[in-house]
């Protein structure tokens, strides 16, 4: 085309009120924000009352989380869970990924849509079978599945499965495929190939397929209030457990400390996949 | 070539086991009395065939009310919130789609309520709604608009807290399938149109418009099932007994199936939330175009 600068410019209309719109749109997203920020500074007393504006800050309101709300433990049942769901996702979607977008076989095209379909199925229509499912077994054969991590993490799979070969076979098709070609010739073998040509070059797409599916675990509140138990209880349900389960009144000061702690670790991770976010969301990833 | 069935096998296998195999088990229980009781020997668990489907939506069944509020609490506000958050996000993308100063630092910022994990929005919207010591409340006393006593959380209202809590935290979504179908659109387009005198309005309507129409229809289609299907947010802000104005499906058939432990009852209302989703997970499958490019 040889035209670089029209790409991405569309004629300019109007001028000061473009901005005033801008800032119309950032007052409208961060005003709760700063409302979360100023509660979780307040007194338990003020906070209570419903005072807005604190007398003083009060950050040892962010060290009291931990034991007050209990944070601590939710928190590290959250990363563990989280971060085995992404890596686990991952890595069985890779082969599926592959096969899908390097090969045509029968009923690829039925597959593919299932993949997609998987999200418009209601959570509670999968969680209510397997959780069924789950007791059957444990009153079968004296294993445990609710209320331990795997039992949660198998079933998060349900979800972050589907998405993560749905996002490594639309990976995987844009990498050129004479590379694999070419060490074919070579003579290697296909398993060969798998791993030092297409493994190497799809760890990009596998940190997306990660980003989403640990996202996906981090913020769900359906499964894990209904698969943990307190020993197991992740960020959700945990806080839940805070706001309206525990004997004690609660402190919002408190729970606004906590909630902005634990979006920290979701809006860097999705920062870090933003290039993503669009195919991500056609596949009706996240919120779900 | 031959095609290395064995790569997709694990994938394949757990998926039967965690996806395919229990969307047939919920059909079957949703056919059945199982419950907290009869699950211990649910082989014989009794088969009540359609009775809960019966019950939830003959207009005289003894369940018919549950039903029929829940159905209509998540018709109302899945629609209500994709068609208020339309106008918001498309006009948002299209404000930053165009030359401003700053326009990185502002798309980074409008991201933010919507990766808010969904329970810590629930959290944050139900203190501001909270009666008398609510942010809501303390406003509309200030500026003589209402009392400190007026409730959010329970009764009528709640349906609109419930909607502002969720259209403050998913407009961005369409905001992002926007901006990406307006970044394909060349500019050239628009130069030839400003020759021809073309207006905004005019270039918007008859050239903007059509060209992300099919991008909209996707985004539409997706964010009705997504609320449609939201349980974190009715949830938190409102608990397991919510007003029935914001009783939504997910609610309902949560606390009919973890909480009373009437699982049978639980499955049908699944299934009948599934059917009602059927027409947008289509127009949502056709839009996202499987099979059209390879």
């Amino acid at each position: 085309m040889g035209v670089i600068a029209a790409r991405r410019s569309p004629p300019r209309v109007g001028g000061w009120w473009r901005y005033a719109l801008a800032f119309a749109y950032i007052v409208f997203v961060l005003l709760p924000f700063l409302y979360m920020g100023l509660i979780a500074l307040q007194s338990d007393a003020a906070a209570g009352a419903g005072d807005i504006l604190p007398q003083r800050p009060h950050w040892d309101n962010f060290m009291r989380i931990w034991q007050d709300v209990n944070l601590d433990l939710y928190l590290r049942n959250s990363l563990v869970v989280a971060t085995i769901t992404g890596v686990l996702s991952s890595i069985l979607a890779l082969g599926a990924g592959y096969v899908i977008a390097r090969f045509r076989f029968r009923f690829r095209n039925v597959f593919r849509i299932s993949l997609l379909a998987t999200y418009t199925v209601p959570g509670i229509l999968l969680l209510l079978p397997l959780f069924v499912l789950y007791i059957i077994i444990q009153h079968a054969i004296a294993i445990r599945i609710v209320g331990t991590y795997w039992g949660l993490i198998m079933t998060y799979m349900t979800f972050a499965l589907p998405f993560s070969i749905w996002m490594l076979s639309v990976y995987i098709r844009s990498l050129p495929v004479e590379l694999e070609e070419q060490a074919m010739v070579d003579g290697a073998t296909r398993s060969a190939v798998l791993r030092h040509v297409t493994l190497p070059l799809s760890v990009p797409g596998m940190v997306v397929t990660f980003v989403f599916s640990f996202l996906l675990a981090w913020n769900d509140i359906l499964f894990a209030s209904v698969l943990t138990s307190p020993q197991t209880r992740t960020l959700g349900p945990g806080m839940q457990y805070y706001v309206s389960d525990s004997f004690a009144i609660p402190f919002w000061n408190l729970l606004m400390a906590a909630s902005l702690v634990v979006a920290v670790p979701a809006v860097i991770l999705f920062l870090l996949v933003q290039r993503y976010i669009v195919t991500g969301l056609a596949a009706g990833s996240i919120k779900g | 070539m031959r095609v290395p069935y064995w790569l997709m096998a694990p994938s394949l296998v757990l998926l039967a086991v965690i996806v395919f195999l229990p969307m047939l088990f919920a059909f079957y229980i949703s056919f059945t009395g199982l419950n907290e009781n009869t699950i211990g020997d649910w082989v014989h668990a009794p088969f009540v065939g359609l009775k809960h489907y019966v019950d939830g939506l003959s207009p005289k069944g003894p369940l018919a009310y549950s039903f029929y509020t829940s159905i209509k609490a998540s018709v109302v506000f899945s629609v209500a919130t994709t068609l208020l958050i339309l106008p918001l996000g498309v006009g948002a993308a299209l404000l930053l789609n165009s030359r401003l100063r700053g326009r990185g630092f502002f798309r980074a910022v409008v991201l933010l309520p919507y990766i808010l994990p969904a329970f810590v929005n629930g959290i944050l919207w139900r203190l501001v709604f909270m009666n008398g010591s609510g942010v809501a409340d303390q406003l509309l006393a200030a500026t003589h608009l209402g009392s400190r006593e007026t409730f959010w959380l329970i009764g009528p209202r709640s349906l609109w807290a419930l909607i502002l809590a969720d259209v403050w935290a998913s407009w961005p979504f369409i905001y992002l399938m926007a901006l990406a179908a307006l970044q394909t659109i060349p500019g050239d387009i628009y130069d030839a149109a400003t020759i021809d005198g073309a207006s905004a309005i005019r270039a918007f309507r008859h050239m903007t418009l059509p060209l992300i129409a099919p991008t909209m229809g996707l985004a539409i289609a997706l964010s009705t099932i997504n609320h449609f299907n939201n349980f974190a947010l009715p949830y938190v802000m409102f608990g397991p007994t919510p007003p029935d104005e914001v009783n939504v499906l997910p609610l309902n058939i949560y606390v009919n199936s973890f909480i009373t432990f009437n699982f049978g009852l639980g499955a049908a209302m699944s299934v009948v939330a599934l059917v009602i989703m059927l027409t947008p997970a289509v127009l949502y499958l056709r839009a996202a175009r499987v099979g059209d490019t390879d």
